[in-house]
């Protein structure tokens, strides 16, 4: 299937993506008015007027009607799918931890303020799915992995137990869907992506000085290095990390924070590094004029720009460190 | 066995003809699919886009070219009726036309491609339309330079 007319058409839309310069600008507004003018001009401005206050509303039905437009022309719509399956699992988690407090006894359990429209499952058939026990239509291996959650958590009363069962099947089913389409740059970023949130679990983890030997069960299989490799990171000083994993495209990642002596520094300039680092396997890809992982990441590329438009708008409206701002913005 | 030279040169022509004409017509479409792509969101691009998009038609034009060029040496054209050609000159000329039927073929596919990417690449930079045009007509020199050698062969081919 040719993508030339699909890539074409995604150049066009890059020019709608709001750079540095204007984030810049918007964390400079003097108060939240200020920061909804300028945004007036931008894709972000019909949904700004139609959902009032709720700004991370706005910014989801942005991304739903990019995502909505995608799907109009690309010729492989699982490549959204890849996008979007995250979500799915995220309301998973949402829904069924609401349902574990209401059987605990906690009737106000339910959070369906917190689940996300940008999966490819309507949430109203998840919900009802999940609540009726009816998973028989569910996509992506849900329809054994509830059953499966449900016995994990009689098991151990365990949100964080759950949650990584839940995560070890999503990883399972992104990459069943870019295998599915075989399209190796695909293939290569998802496996990537199972690496950089092993690390990012990995440092976390260190930093707890969780005890190595139970660590496993927190790592992703799928990875270009395998679990039980990350896992035995933790055995040895972070300082080191770079030179074990020298034989990976990721290692040059920690290498990079390892020389700024930023191992020790915030999480999340760990997590912006190697979320950096997933842009860039895909980096290729701009390069080309029929590459279908172009699709992947002009989504990526409007996820960043709804992530930092979250920050500078959360900043502005709680009138919070604007330095600190920036730091967060990619 | 009388008329095998004639019928060589005329699939020669043929071949020029039809296998320029065949990677003119994919090099536009590769290079109107990226056009169609680039108007949907900008229509304003119009004129850049088709003056990128035609680039790759030159090769099918150059096949025809070829083929009239024969017709012509063959007398076809004139209504004077064919000359009387030999298996080993009819042979003569189909080779003459090889050059431009093969090299049309694919530098025409490749011309599209590089087409579709300079497209791509106004619709980022509508400045750099000058070098835009430069990196698909580098293609071209290959197409030419086929043209020419099919034009030399051809002349140095005694018919009649």
């Amino acid at each position: 299937m040719s993508y030339v007319y699909t890539v074409a058409r995604l150049r066009g839309m890059e020019n709608h993506i709001l750079d540095s310069a204007f984030f810049s600008r918007l964390m400079d507004s003097a108060g939240i008015d200020d920061a909804v003018k300028a945004l007036g001009e931008t894709s972000y401005s019909q949904w700004i007027s139609q959902a009032g206050s709720s700004f991370d509303k706005a910014i989801d039905s942005e991304i739903l009607a990019t995502c909505e437009e995608l799907k109009s022309f690309v010729p492989d719509k699982e490549l959204l799918d890849i996008f979007r399956l995250p979500y799915d699992f995220h309301n998973v988690k949402v829904l069924l931890k609401g349902l574990f407090k209401v059987r605990g006894g906690e009737l106000e359990g339910r959070r369906y303020d917190l689940l996300s429209k940008l999966g490819t499952i309507d949430t109203e058939e998840l919900t009802n799915a999940i609540e009726t026990e009816e998973y028989g239509f569910l996509p992506y291996g849900l329809t054994d992995l509830i059953p499966q959650c449900w016995q994990v958590w009689e098991a151990a009363k365990s949100a964080q137990a759950v949650e990584l069962v839940i995560d070890h099947q999503m990883f399972r089913a992104m990459l069943k869907v870019a295998e599915d389409l075989k399209m190796p740059e695909v293939v290569n970023w998802v496996k990537a992506r199972i690496d950089a949130e092993n690390l990012k679990s990995a440092v976390r983890l260190a930093r707890m000085n969780y005890d190595p030997a139970k660590a496993l069960p927190f790592f992703h299989d799928g990875g270009t290095i395998r679990a039980d490799d990350v896992a035995k990171l933790l055995t040895e000083p972070q300082e080191t990390w770079s030179r074990i994993l020298s034989y990976t495209d990721i290692g040059s990642v920690l290498s990079a924070l390892t020389e700024q002596n930023d191992m020790k520094a915030a999480l999340s300039d760990v997590s912006k590094a190697l979320d950096d680092y997933l842009l860039k396997v895909l980096e290729s890809a701009k390069y080309s004029m029929d590459s279908p992982a172009n699709v992947l990441l002009f989504m990526l590329t409007k996820e960043a720009e709804a992530r930092n438009m979250r920050v500078a708008l959360v900043c502005v409206a709680g009138g919070l460190d604007r330095e600190f701002g920036r730091r967060l913005l990619k | 066995m009388e008329h095998l030279g004639l019928s060589l040169a005329l699939f020669g022509a043929a071949l020029a003809a039809a296998l320029a004409g065949i990677g003119s017509a994919i090099g536009i479409g590769v290079a109107g699919g990226a056009a169609a792509g680039v108007m949907t969101e900008d229509p304003n691009k119009f004129g850049s886009c088709l003056i990128l998009q035609a680039l790759p038609g030159t090769q099918g034009i150059y096949g025809l070219l070829i083929a009239f060029f024969v017709l012509n040496k063959l007398g076809l054209l004139g209504g004077a009726g064919a000359v009387a050609l030999t298996w080993n000159q009819g042979l003569q000329i189909l080779a003459s036309c090889l050059p431009i039927a093969v090299v049309g073929w694919y530098s025409a596919i490749w011309q599209g491609k590089t087409s579709a990417a300079s497209i791509q690449m106004i619709s980022k930079k509508p400045e750099a339309m000058g070098k835009a045009i430069i990196l698909p007509a580098m293609v071209e020199t290959y197409a030419v330079l086929a043209l020419l050698t099919s034009i030399l062969m051809l002349m140095g081919v005694q018919v009649g």
